[in-house]
């Protein structure tokens, strides 16, 4: 198993590149939304955000459909990283996604904390328990020194 | 130990605490800077700049990347000098030991101002979140003074333990030289390991082996 | 588009000297953002109590995180794309795009390479001069780029607003990152020589067998048996050891 597909909000940033681009030996990380995929200027900065060695590719939900199986045939490691709750979900629906980490879903208006570094509103729990549901093993995770924390565990 | 000795180290453990993250990193918080200077302060600026040395050695482990946790130098540099000044080479193991032991304190120290750092933030939230500047500038004031405070009994507890070690050293004699000797041993090794890291890929080896060279060439040479 | 006074920009300058003056875990220095932008948000259409500076500046004093000396390139994009009238969700897109690059750079260019170079040079010089001129040496070599980084990161960002991006891609920027850390690595291994032979050249044969046991001690906790204890723990250890071996 190859892929790992990950929400955090703050996308390609020092976590990811370095604390897990390290400890998984990742070989690429998929930038999944379907603006920056369009947006010439973000990607931009972006690449600027990732060390050598390592490639960094963009893609709408659909390209990801499209190359998840690619990726998880692959033996180097890929991450699948996604900003929000929501593109995981139409990611979910259309790839066959096995394990997710969630790794940074900050404070925003409706959210209530359920861990430190994890705040979701009642439809986003719910949207990831529907996943869980479906066989979709879902962990809590910052950095790869941390313990996974079961989604049972914040959204109970 | 004069009035004004002692007020001029803990002025600068504060100076130096407050600059390693709060306000300006311009790296007097480093341990060569901030012990150079402390052995002025107390008349022995050479004491200062071989215990300097020596926790430099050390820092250059340091690389506060990605949220790392990182010990602080700055005030356990302070206490070390006061260790080490006027006693000759024996203390300077003493001298680094407790230099270490306060930057170990000092790391715990930044990971718990942070989250009192994040109390404030929180309970500030509601006028952070309608752009008040009065809240924003005393947020960030707060934060400056609860450094200080935290940078000022760090040096305090330093030089406690200092007046302490002075008193009633623990080793002395040829155990202590040995004891600084160990402790320049693990540092050299330190920098060495963590300078190779320094250039990316596999020219680490080479880029370092070149500047021991160059550096051996220039001790026979000069 | 009004654009700031001098003065605004010189404040906006002090101003992040106090960036991560709140480091937290909720926002990190977000609110050392907001406070630094905030003299360049100043002239935004109908001033301080117009509509669009305290949009503005909620947008600013949220989460963000970046090297310190390089978040006044993030103050000034963000702030010149306030006045560029960039609709709200695309400026909080560029501020989340920024934290990722502006840490990457930063780390590299000064904590894994102006820094530890400015050191090593501090360390050579401090073994074989009047006392206090490593030090000097050090705060010199160090704080000059970094002074010139701080400025040029905030004039940079005002410059290129959403297209910061091309700054950071700046071949002379690009050019400093690929030699900035052999850099290090050679001015270390040109120091590491010297500051043995000052810290323990007069010694005898017994200290010296002291410190190849220290280093050899290190290379293998350190390199492999416990990476993660760190040479200060190790250091604290081995100190241990020494004491209780002396009083026994």
């Amino acid at each position: 198993m190859s892929v790992m597909v990950r929400v955090d909000d703050r996308l390609v940033h020092g976590q990811v590149v370095v604390g897990w681009g390290r400890a998984m030996r990742l070989k690429r990380i998929v930038l999944v939304d379907d603006v920056i995929s369009g947006s010439e200027w973000e990607q931009e900065l972006y690449r600027m955000g990732v060390p050598e060695g390592m490639e960094i590719e963009f893609a709408s939900v659909d390209d990801a459909a499209t190359g998840f199986a690619r990726w998880n045939a692959e033996r180097d490691h890929t991450m699948l990283l996604v900003g929000e709750v929501d593109t995981l979900l139409r990611l979910g629906a259309v790839a066959p996604v096995a394990r997710v980490n969630l790794g940074g879903v900050h404070q925003a208006t409706g959210r209530t904390e359920r861990l430190p570094y994890v705040f979701l509103s009642d439809e986003e729990a719910a949207q990831l328990q529907t996943l869980a549901d479906r066989g979709v093993v879902i962990t809590a995770q910052d950095v790869p020194t941390a313990p996974p924390i079961p989604l049972a565990e914040f959204v109970p | 130990m004069s009035g004004v000795t002692l007020g001029g180290l803990i002025l600068w453990g504060i100076v130096t605490g407050v600059d390693l993250v709060s306000f300006l990193q311009a790296m007097v918080a480093r341990p060569l800077v901030a012990a150079t200077v402390a052995g002025a302060i107390l008349g022995d600026p050479s004491a200062g700049v071989l215990i300097g040395m020596v926790l430099e050695l050390f820092a250059l482990e340091v690389l506060p990347v990605g949220g790392a946790r990182y010990p602080d130098y700055g005030p356990a540099a302070v206490a070390a000098c006061a260790v080490a000044a006027g006693r000759g080479p024996e203390a300077l193991g003493l001298g680094v030991v407790v230099g270490l032991g306060l930057a170990q304190i000092g790391e715990w120290s930044i990971v718990a101002l942070r989250r009192w750092n994040t109390t404030h933030v929180r309970r500030a939230a509601a006028a952070l979140d309608a752009g008040d500047l009065k809240v924003i500038q005393r947020v960030q004031l707060a934060g400056i003074g609860r450094d200080a405070l935290r940078a000022l009994l760090l040096t305090l507890g330093g030089l406690g333990v200092a007046l302490a070690v002075r008193r009633w050293p623990p080793v002395a004699g040829r155990p202590a030289l040995l004891l600084l000797a160990v402790l320049v041993g693990i540092g050299l090794a330190t920098a060495a390991i963590n300078g190779k890291r320094l250039a990316s890929g596999r020219t680490g080896l080479a880029w370092l082996t070149t500047g021991l060279a160059g550096g051996i060439a220039w001790l026979f040479l000069r | 588009m009004a654009v700031p006074a001098v003065m605004a920009f010189v404040r906006a300058g002090f101003r992040l000297l106090t960036v991560q003056a709140c480091f937290n875990h909720e926002r990190m220095i977000g609110v050392g953002v907001g406070y630094a932008s905030e003299p360049l948000l100043r002239t935004l259409p109908d001033g301080v109590k117009g509509d669009r500076y305290r949009a503005a500046m909620i947008r600013a004093t949220r989460y963000f995180n970046a090297h310190p000396y390089l978040v006044g390139l993030a103050a000034g994009a963000l702030a010149r794309a306030e006045h560029d009238d960039v609709p709200g969700p695309q400026i909080e897109r560029l501020r989340t795009a920024l934290v990722g690059p502006l840490g990457a750079v930063g780390d590299r260019l000064v904590w894994a390479g102006t820094l530890p170079a400015a050191s090593a040079v501090g360390l050579a010089i401090s073994t074989d001069a009047r006392a206090g001129l490593g030090a000097l040496a050090m705060l010199g070599l160090y704080n000059v780029p970094h002074a010139v980084l701080r400025i040029w990161g905030l004039m940079a960002g005002w410059r290129n607003g959403t297209r910061v991006g091309r700054a950071l891609a700046s071949p002379l920027l690009s050019a400093t990152l690929r030699a900035i850390g052999p850099t290090a690595t050679l001015a270390i291994g040109f120091a590491i020589p010297l500051v043995t032979a000052r810290l323990v050249g007069g010694l005898d044969l017994a200290i010296w067998t002291g410190v190849v046991a220290g280093a050899g001690l290190a290379i293998m906790v350190l390199r492999w048996i416990a990476p993660a204890l760190g040479a200060v723990r190790l250091g604290l250890l081995a100190a241990l050891g020494i004491a209780l071996g002396a009083i026994l």
